[in-house]
């Protein structure tokens, strides 16, 4: 006797809510690297018009307005960068990965397990120093439908590259079948 | 067929004149600016010098082609599962490729190659970007014995995949009769009904080229003016704009009636073991092969007209080998213009295995239409009035088409939010959209690679946002729709792709 067949209706409001999850927030230590991102950027552009001035004279007019123009900028890129470190979250559920980004957009994106390609651990020089990697997650959907997270400690980095992979390997046995 | 590929041939002796052909061509396109020139100035130059020069690039475009010729070997490597490839005069390559690697097999045949009676056979394989290996000149009974030879492999994989997924395979006895043919009166309707704005472009670069070759040729010839400003007074102009308006309509419908009648000429649907087999065009013969289970998304347009006429354009986008960006995978889209209700309904059935339902219906907030408004009139007539009135006043005296722009950009957005729905059903998700050529594009949501959703920090209060799915033959946007229901279908889906056995490609 085969077991009797079900189809019973799934109530679409009883499924698992993704927007209910609570997320990871990114390492603290990873607001470092972003400060560090953009100092560099502006400390270059400020060091550029500090040539400017001294060298071109055309220039003195707009002194203040560049001056200004390039603080209102720092100012609204920090401000950015605050808030989207702060919006960044990620989640590890039991089928799928969900991540979140953005500051003036939120975008969440979730790949099920059963979707993932493969996975890569980024390390930068400067998140090595700081023991931070990012998880790069692939699927056959093309960049748009790739999801990095960045700023997780480098064990928790490799203890996830392994989960994820002992999640696309037995899929990928029952393939072969 | 027991046609030898073990042994490394070349391709047939008469090659060597599409070899020629080839040549010339990649001569001519890398010369073009100076032959240009060269043909401005003809008469400056004594007839021998020219007869000399044109005989001699042609004797050594002879010599490269058999040159090329000879160096073009290919053979299939038993031993190793490997096609081989060998070409090249003083770089030598050797191309391998794993016969289980190969995706694609076509057999094209270009206008030189038909009046030489032979074929081009192509390989496409994954992780490739564009055609890897093409066998430029193969006469046909050999193509089609190498192209079972090649896909050989890869049919073993296919069909113990069906089997495992207890799929039918279809019998060997459906190949060769035409499932469906779209017939001419179909392609004439096809053509003067749409595609407009496709054509449109192609003219205007036309007209571009042209008239920008004008002003090169009167700036070579040497007048200091240029001698249209002359006849230009307000009434000829007027006259002029009606006449070249009513002329761009005309040629408009024209090209694209030529354009779709040369392209998709004859244009048959075979079906094969695991796929259907389309084979179109009037001086460009093409082959290619839809495997259903490599469909990701299909894509069915029509616009009023062409419902008058009961017709339909199918786009099918392909899991692709190189992850390509949305835009590649819209142009490597297959099109199969002209269908009937009927016909579609039967590709459909086969691509998809059952014919889509509309299921629950999800319609586009109002907030859409604020959102499209502000994109399409508010910045751009915006930057318009800025530049007329701050930086360049010679821009005011188009002014008059800005009201013109306005109601055009006003009618598609009205349009447009009228016909964009999202219709969700247990095995389908149907996106459709469009102002005046209306797509529906469907999905089955174990094709669903990832979803992501959107939200301007602005959209938060009111509850709107944006869906995109992701699959392997790109993506699909809905929105500005109600957040909550769309979380409630993208946890719908997500449920539904991580329970499922079915496999995306």
């Amino acid at each position: 006797m085969q077991e009797p067949f079900l189809n019973e209706t799934i109530d679409t409001l009883q499924l698992p809510k993704y927007e209910g999850v609570v997320l990871t927030p990114l390492h603290p230590s990873y607001f470092k690297i972003i400060i560090f991102n953009i100092g560099l950027v502006f400390g270059l552009l400020a060091i550029g018009a500090g040539l400017g001035f001294y060298y071109l004279e055309e220039l003195n007019p707009y002194r203040l307005t560049i001056t200004i123009v390039y603080i209102v900028i720092l100012l609204f890129t920090i401000l950015i960068n605050v808030i989207s470190f702060k919006n960044r979250g990620f989640a590890f559920r039991a089928h799928d990965v969900i991540y979140r980004s953005g500051a003036i957009a939120t975008t969440t994106t979730i790949i099920p397990y059963n979707r993932v390609q493969h996975v890569a651990v980024h390390e930068g020089l400067l998140s090595r120093k700081l023991g931070l990697a990012a998880v790069e997650v692939f699927t056959a959907g093309g960049n748009s439908s790739d999801i990095q997270v960045p700023g997780i400690d480098k064990d928790q980095a490799e203890k996830i590259k392994y989960l994820l992979m002992g999640k696309i390997n037995p899929q990928q046995d029952e393939q072969q079948l | 067929m027991n046609s030898n590929f073990s042994q490394p041939q070349r391709q047939s002796l008469i090659g060597v004149v599409v070899m020629f052909a080839d040549t010339f061509q990649g001569t001519a396109r890398a010369l073009w600016p100076f032959l240009i020139v060269w043909v401005w100035k003809i008469n400056q130059y004594n007839k021998l010098y020219i007869g000399l020069a044109v005989g001699g690039v042609m004797l050594l475009v002879a010599i490269i082609a058999y040159l090329k010729y000879l160096n073009f070997t290919f053979f299939l490597d038993e031993q190793n599962e490997e096609f081989v490839v060998r070409k090249g005069i003083l770089n030598k390559s050797r191309i391998a490729i794993p016969l289980d690697k190969i995706q694609q097999v076509n057999i094209n045949q270009s206008f030189i190659q038909r009046l030489i009676g032979v074929h081009a056979l192509e390989v496409d394989t994954a992780g490739s970007n564009g055609k890897e290996v093409s066998i430029r000149a193969i006469k046909e009974s050999l193509a089609v014995s190498l192209k079972e030879r090649l896909l050989e492999g890869v049919r073993d994989a296919v069909i113990d995949d069906d089997e495992f997924n207890s799929k039918t395979s279809y019998s060997r006895q459906t190949i060769n009769k035409p499932f469906i043919q779209i017939s001419f009166l179909s392609l004439v309707k096809t053509g003067i009904t749409s595609n407009y704005i496709r054509s449109f472009a192609v003219l205007l670069a036309f007209m571009i080229t042209i008239f920008q070759n004008l002003e090169e040729f009167i700036n070579v010839t040497g007048y200091d003016d240029s001698p249209l400003d002359d006849y230009i007074n307000a009434e000829v102009l007027l006259k002029f704009i009606t006449f070249i308006i009513g002329a761009i309509i005309f040629l408009t419908l024209i090209v694209n009636l030529v354009r779709t009648i040369v392209r998709y000429y004859n244009f048959r649907i075979t079906k094969q073991q695991n796929g259907l087999l389309l084979s179109y065009g009037l001086l460009n013969t093409k082959n290619t092969i839809i495997r259903p289970e490599k469909v990701q998304v299909v894509t069915v347009g029509r616009n009023y007209f062409q419902k008058k006429f009961n017709l339909n354009d199918l786009k099918i986008r392909q899991a692709s080998g190189t992850e390509a960006n949305d835009k590649d995978q819209k142009k490597t889209a297959i099109e199969i213009p002209g269908c009937s209700e009927n016909e579609k309904n039967m590709l459909l059935q086969f691509l998809l295995e059952k014919i889509p339902e509309k299921g629950v219906v999800v319609k586009p907030n109002l907030r859409k239409i604020i959102f499209e408004s502000f994109k399409l009139l508010v910045i751009p007539i915006g930057i318009y009035f800025l530049f007329a009135f701050k930086i360049e006043p010679s821009v005011k005296d188009y002014i008059i088409f800005v009201p013109i722009y306005g109601v055009f950009a006003a009618i598609l957005i009205y349009f447009a939010f009228r016909n964009s729905r999202l219709f969700v059903s247990d095995d389908f998700i149907i996106k459709q959209s469009g102002a005046w050529d209306i797509d529906n594009d469907y999905i089955a949501p174990h094709k669903i690679q990832s979803v992501s959703l959107k939200q301007f920090f602005w959209q938060k209060g009111s509850d709107v946002g944006v869906v995109t799915l992701h699959t392997a033959g790109g993506t699909i946007s809905f929105g500005l729709a109600n957040f909550t229901k769309l979380n409630e279908l993208v946890n719908y889906w997500l449920w539904q792709v991580e329970t499922t056995d079915k496999h995306w490609m």
